[in-house]
């Protein structure tokens, strides 16, 4: 086992939805480590070493003393932690890396253009930006097929609440002509990532999720928006 | 980086390749999916004797990002599967088109299937 894998505890499980659930791992006592808002763990069970996945934190920097990722049912360990994780299993936890980081600075709008379970890392970028009262713009675009998909919406709202920078908007793909969802519907497109923009030199796009969606989104922003790749961070398969 | 894509085989719009010999078929994924789905920890595989139609969901690739359907491009049988992917399904990554074969199939027209892309074909629809 390499150094730096640690065992940790799920110290709570929450179900976001009927397929998503969010693990909080406890770090054992005495542990600390140097990790940064939007990077990704990767965790396996005692029982199958060899068999890894990499997940997104949920959490954020300030979240000291665990480390929360949010999880759908897909594949194997999808399953098996949906369906069976609970308080008190042990996981073994490979530390954070990755360097989709958001620019939490003064002047930025950070638009993080969001597929499914891709909107996990996001939750910890506007967790971080309100914890600290941070004046950086965040815009969430979030496409789901229906109003059962979305997660954390109660969070988000909460966070749009405390948080004037803050906005959380929510696309619906698959919605019955019938259903009474008042809010936008269809895949995100240029108009719509154009109306929240209005300094784009300022403006960062983050966009996380299945491969479709990211290849989408970098398309929008290069091609039809002209930015230059340097204001673009992706992360597939949130 | 640009992914191999070699001339002799066939392809399928949702990234499997073929190679036709007489009436079997031997499947994989190609070098671009395996990117894309990046390190793979984990893959199901059809049982043998399995009759497949061509785009039906026979197989389930898992990486350490996600998990992925993958679809037999030919309808048949299937008459032998690479059991050594248990083991190391690492062998997609490296090598996808020789030791990270998924199945084989018994055609049940011999003739090269319909709706399948050549070389170049595959390499426009990939972008590349």
């Amino acid at each position: 086992m390499p150094k730096n894998v640690v065992e940790m505890e799920i110290d709570e499980v929450t179900m976001e939805l009927p397929d998503t659930k969010t693990l909080r791992l406890k770090w054992p006592e005495g542990y600390e480590t140097d990790f940064k808002t939007g990077q990704f763990i990767t965790v396996y069970w005692p029982d199958t070493p060899k068999y890894k996945r990499a997940y997104s934190l949920s959490s954020c920097a300030l979240d000291t003393g665990f480390f929360e990722v949010t999880i759908k049912r897909d594949g194997k360990m999808g399953t098996r932690i949906v369906d069976w994780a609970e308080k008190g299993n042990k996981l073994f936890v490979i530390p954070p890396v990755g360097r989709f980081l958001p620019v939490l600075e003064p002047e930025k709008h950070l638009v993080c253009i969001a597929g499914g379970s891709g909107v996990t890392p996001f939750r910890g970028f506007a967790r971080e930006a309100t914890l600290r009262k941070l004046e950086t713009k965040i815009t969430i675009l979030y496409s789901v097929r229906t109003t059962e998909d979305i997660i954390f919406n109660d969070e988000f709202r909460e966070l749009e609440q405390k948080n004037p920078h803050f906005k959380f908007n929510v696309t619906c793909t698959r919605l019955s002509d019938s259903d009474p969802w008042p809010g936008r519907r269809g895949r995100i497109g240029a108009d719509w990532v154009k109306e929240q923009i209005s300094n784009i030199n300022d403006t960062i796009f983050y966009a996380c999720g299945p491969n479709a969606l990211v290849d989408n989104a970098e398309r929008l922003v290069l091609e039809e928006l002209q930015c230059p790749k340097e204001q673009l961070k992706l992360e597939k398969w949130g | 980086m640009s992914s191999q894509i070699p001339d002799t085989l066939k392809y399928a719009k949702t990234h499997e390749w073929v190679k036709v010999d007489g009436d079997t078929a031997t499947v994989g994924i190609t070098d671009h999916a395996q990117a894309e789905l990046t390190e793979l920890v984990f893959v199901e595989l059809p049982a043998v004797g399995r009759a497949l139609q061509a785009g039906e969901a026979c197989a389930v690739v898992e990486s350490v990002k996600t998990a992925s359907d993958i679809y037999s491009p030919v309808s048949g049988e299937v008459i032998e599967v690479n059991e050594s992917l248990a083991d190391e399904p690492g062998a997609v990554n490296n090598d996808p088109y020789n030791e990270g074969w998924f199945f084989k199939v018994r055609m049940s027209d011999s003739s090269t299937p319909d709706g399948l892309l050549c070389a170049e074909d595959y390499k426009a629809l990939i972008g590349e």
